[in-house]
C-alpha cells in the first residue's frame, strides 16, 4: 500500500529529483565525450556539474528594453514545474503528496512550461528567443494531445487518476506490456516537454540556442536545470504509469523505483543523441495524422479490455 | 577574493568559447575547433554563453564592427583573443584560461549589449544587431532612432503575410559572426513569424588575395606545382566533412556533427587510411540512412537544374539540382568514393577531381553562383529550413575576390 508521507517530505522531492538529474547529465556528458572521440576521464564526468559554479559567478546580462518581469518569471516557472510535477510521483511505498487526481496534477504542471517558455522567449526582446518561445507553443500543439491520451490509457487501465493507484493496479501485468503505443508516445512527449533531444527545437542550434540564446549566468542555470529536471520528472513518472512502480523481487520498493527511474533516464539520454531535431511543423503533421489516432485506438483498446474483464487482461 | 573569486576559478576549468570565424581564417577555425574538441571545452552558440571570444583570422575593416558588437554581448568574466595563425591557437586558449582563472578579468558593465550607440547601423551588424544581445537579435536594422519608443527602438512595422494576414515584420540580419555559418556571409531577412518574406545575401570582411583554404591544392596545381591526387582528395573530403558537420549541427544532430568534425580533423591530419576509410564510410552510411533527417529536410531549398544551366553555374550542387536532402546525400556518396583515392600518388587532374564546390576556371567562382541563388531559395522558407538551406549550400566566400563582396553589399 502506497501511503502519503508527512508534509516535510515535500522538501525531499527537489533533492531526490536533483540527484537523479545529476545522474542524467553525467551520462549525457559521457556520451557526448564518446561522440567527439575524447577519452572518458573523471574530468569528463564532473564537467556538467562544474557548470554550476561557472554560471553562478558569471555576470547576469540583459538586453535592450526587455520585459524583465515576464522574462524572469518565465525562467523560474520551468524548474518549478519540474519539481511540482514530481510531487505526486510515488517513490517505493511513499509519495510526497497522494492526490486522487495525481495524473491531472502532473499533466497540469507540465503544461505550465508552455507559459514559462513562452514568457522566457518573449521577455528579452530578441528575435531568437521569441522564435524559440513560439516554437515551443507550436511543439506543444503537436505533443500535448497524444500525451494526454497516453496518460488516459494508463489511468483507464487502473480505473484511477491516482498515480499510486495506477502503480498498484499493475500487480499482474505491467502496463507497458499491453499499452506499448501509449508508452512510446509518453516517452516522446517527455522529450517534448523538456525540449531536449529530437524535440530540442525551441532551443535549436539553428537559433543559436533559441530560448537560451540571451541567457547568461544564473538565468541560464535556472532554465538549463529546469529542462533536465523536467526530463527526470518525466522519466520518474513513467515508472508508476507503465513499469509497475516499486514492484519487483528481492530489493525493497524504493530501490526498484530508483533502478527503474535510472533505467528510463539512461534510455532517454541515449536516445536523445540518436536523432536529429524534428521540426515542429513536420512533427505537428505526424502527431495529428498518426499519433493522435494511434493514441486514441490505444485508449479505446484499454477501455474495451477493462469493460470486458473488469480489470487487467 | 571570497566566494565569487573561488567560483570564477572553478568555472575557468572548462571555459566556453565562441569562435568568430573571419573570411580567410578557415585554417585557424579548424585548429580552434580541433583544440576545443580535444580539451572538451564547449564551442558555444551565442555570446551570452561564452567566456572567451576567439576571433579566427584577422578581421577586415568592414567586419570589425560586428566583432565589437559580439564582444559587447559577452558577459563578464570574459577574455578576447584574435588569432591569425593555426599554430597560435593552443597558446591563445591557454592564455585565455589563465586570465579567466585569475578571477580578475573585466567586471565591466559592458556585458550589456545595449551600450553600442549607433554602432554599426549601416554595415552588416551580425550578432549584436543594433540592439538585442547578439546574433540575429535585432528587431530592426535601421540603427537607433530617437522616436520615443521603448529603448529608442522603432516598433516592428506590419505587412501582409503569405496567407493575407497582417503580421509584424521583423528585420533580422544573420551573420557574419554566427556559429555553424559560412565566414563572412550576411543574410538580411525580413521575417513574419518565422517565415522568411524577403532575403538579401552579401559578403563582408573579405581579405584581398587570401584564396580559399579548401581550393589550395588546385590553385597550387594550376600554378605548376606538383600536387598528388591523394592530397587533393583528402582536402576535398575534409571540405565535405566540414560542410556536413555544419549541416548536421544546424539540423540538431549533435553526435553525428561531432563525429563528422572529428573525422574532418583526422582527414586533414595524418590518420592512416586503413582506419580512416571505414570510419568515413560508416558515418556517410549512418547519415544517409537517417529517415528523420531526410524527412526534416525534404522539399527545402529545391534547385532546378535547367535554371542552373541558364545561369552558367559552376557549382556541382547548382548543376545537379535537387533539395537539401539531395545535397547532403551527395556529400555522403562522394565521401565514400574519395576515401578510395586518399593514397593515390599520381598527379592531380583538376577535371577528373574538382575542388569541393566546383571548378575554378569558370566565369565566376562556384560560391559566387551559390551566393546569387541563395535569396531566391530562402524566400518563403521557414526559419529552420532557411538555416538548413544555407548549410546545405555552404558557400565558401574565400573563393570570391574581395571587391565582389563589397559590390554585393547594397
Amino acid at each position: 500500500m502506497i501511503t502519503s508521507s508527512p508534509l516535510w517530505s515535500v522538501l525531499v522531492v527537489p533533492v531526490l529529483l536533483a540527484a537523479f538529474t545529476a545522474v542524467a547529465v553525467t551520462a549525457d556528458a559521457l556520451l557526448a565525450a564518446r561522440a567527439a572521440g575524447r577519452r572518458v576521464s573523471p574530468r569528463v564526468l564532473v564537467a556538467p556539474l562544474a557548470e554550476v559554479p561557472r554560471l553562478l559567478a558569471a555576470q547576469r546580462r540583459t538586453t535592450l528594453a526587455p520585459d524583465s518581469l515576464l522574462w524572469r518569471l518565465g525562467l523560474a516557472t520551468v524548474p518549478a514545474a519540474g519539481v511540482l510535477a514530481a510531487v505526486v510521483i510515488p517513490f517505493g511505498q511513499v509519495t510526497a503528496s497522494r492526490m486522487s487526481v495525481g495524473v491531472v496534477w502532473f499533466n497540469a504542471m507540465e503544461v505550465l512550461t508552455w507559459a514559462g517558455l513562452w514568457m522566457a522567449g518573449w521577455g528579452p526582446n530578441s528575435v531568437l528567443s521569441l522564435v524559440g518561445g513560439y516554437r515551443f507553443v507550436a511543439q506543444g500543439l503537436a505533443y500535448e494531445l497524444p500525451l494526454m491520451f497516453a496518460l488516459i490509457s494508463a489511468a483507464a487501465g487502473a480505473q484511477s487518476l491516482d498515480v499510486a493507484g495506477i502503480a498498484s493496479a499493475q500487480g499482474r501485468l505491467w502496463f507497458v506490456v499491453w499499452m506499448p503505443a501509449a508508452f512510446a508516445v509518453y516517452l516522446a512527449s517527455v522529450y517534448a516537454f523538456s525540449f531536449l533531444g529530437p524535440f530540442g527545437y525551441p532551443a535549436g542550434r539553428d537559433l543559436a540556442g533559441g530560448v537560451l540564446a540571451e541567457l547568461s549566468g544564473p538565468d541560464r542555470l535556472v532554465l538549463q536545470a529546469g529542462r533536465w529536471l523536467l526530463l527526470t520528472a518525466g522519466a520518474a513518472m513513467a515508472v508508476p504509469l507503465f513499469l509497475g512502480g516499486g514492484a519487483g523481487p528481492l530489493l525493497p520498493a524504493w530501490a526498484w523505483s530508483a533502478v527503474k527511474t535510472v533505467a528510463v533516464l539512461i534510455l532517454l539520454v541515449w536516445g536523445r543523441r540518436r536523432l536529429p531535431v524534428i521540426r515542429a511543423d513536420r512533427y505537428a503533421e505526424l502527431a495529428w495524422v498518426v499519433l493522435i489516432p494511434l493514441a486514441i485506438v490505444q485508449a479505446l483498446a484499454v477501455a474495451l479490455v477493462v469493460l470486458t474483464t473488469g480489470g487487467t487482461p | 577574493m571570497g566566494v565569487t573569486g573561488r567560483l570564477v576559478r572553478a568555472g575557468a576549468a572548462r571555459p566556453h568559447v565562441l569562435v568568430a570565424a573571419m573570411p580567410g581564417g578557415a585554417a585557424v577555425r579548424l585548429a580552434a575547433e580541433e583544440q576545443l574538441r580535444r580539451r572538451g571545452w564547449p564551442a558555444v552558440l551565442s555570446p551570452a554563453d561564452a567566456d572567451v571570444l576567439l576571433v579566427a583570422g584577422a578581421p577586415a575593416a568592414d567586419i570589425a564592427a560586428s566583432v565589437k558588437t559580439t564582444w559587447a554581448a559577452v558577459p563578464a568574466p570574459r577574455v578576447r583573443a584574435i588569432v591569425t595563425s593555426p599554430g597560435e591557437v593552443a597558446a591563445a586558449l591557454d592564455a585565455a584560461q589563465a586570465e579567466l582563472a585569475t578571477g580578475a578579468p573585466q567586471w565591466l558593465p559592458a556585458g550589456d549589449s545595449a551600450v553600442l550607440p549607433g554602432g554599426d547601423g549601416g554595415a552588416a551588424s551580425g550578432p549584436g544587431g543594433s540592439h538585442g544581445a547578439h546574433g540575429m537579435a535585432s528587431h530592426h536594422d535601421m540603427g537607433e532612432m530617437d522616436t520615443g519608443m521603448p529603448g529608442g527602438l522603432p516598433m516592428a512595422e506590419r505587412g501582409e503575410d503569405r496567407d493575407g494576414l497582417k503580421l509584424d515584420r521583423l528585420h533580422v540580419p544573420l551573420g557574419p559572426v554566427l556559429p555553424d555559418w559560412p565566414a563572412g556571409l550576411v543574410v538580411r531577412l525580413v521575417l513574419q513569424g518565422d517565415v522568411v518574406q524577403h532575403a538579401e545575401a552579401s559578403a563582408v570582411g573579405l581579405v584581398e588575395g587570401a584564396g580559399s583554404f579548401w581550393t589550395e591544392p588546385w590553385r597550387r596545381a594550376a600554378a605548376g606545382e606538383p600536387v598528388t591526387t591523394g592530397v587533393a582528395a583528402r582536402r576535398r573530403a575534409a571540405a565535405h566533412l566540414d560542410s556536413l558537420g555544419r549541416f548536421l549541427a544546424v539540423a540538431g544532430w549533435d553526435d553525428a556533427a561531432a563525429a563528422a568534425r572529428a573525422l574532418r580533423d583526422d582527414t586533414a591530419g595524418s590518420r592512416p587510411v586503413s582506419s580512416l576509410e571505414p570510419a568515413v564510410r560508416r558515418l556517410a552510411a549512418r547519415v544517409t540512412r537517417s529517415r528523420v533527417l531526410a524527412w526534416s529536410t525534404r522539399g527545402a531549398g529545391t534547385l532546378r537544374a535547367d535554371v542552373a544551366a541558364a545561369d552558367g553555374a559552376t557549382s556541382p550542387d547548382w548543376r545537379a539540382g535537387g533539395d537539401v536532402t539531395t545535397r547532403y546525400h551527395r556529400w555522403c556518396r562522394e565521401l565514400a568514393d574519395l576515401t578510395a583515392v586518399f593514397e593515390d600518388g599520381g598527379p592531380l587532374d583538376p577535371t577528373a577531381l574538382e575542388p569541393p564546390r566546383g571548378r575554378l576556371d569558370g566565369a565566376q567562382a562556384p560560391s559566387a553562383s551559390l551566393l546569387a541563388v541563395l535569396p531566391r531559395l530562402l524566400e518563403g522558407a521557414e526559419f529552420a529550413a532557411a538555416r538548413l538551406i544555407v548549410a546545405s549550400l555552404d558557400p565558401d566566400l574565400d573563393e570570391l575576390p574581395a571587391r565582389v563582396g563589397a559590390g554585393h553589399d547594397h
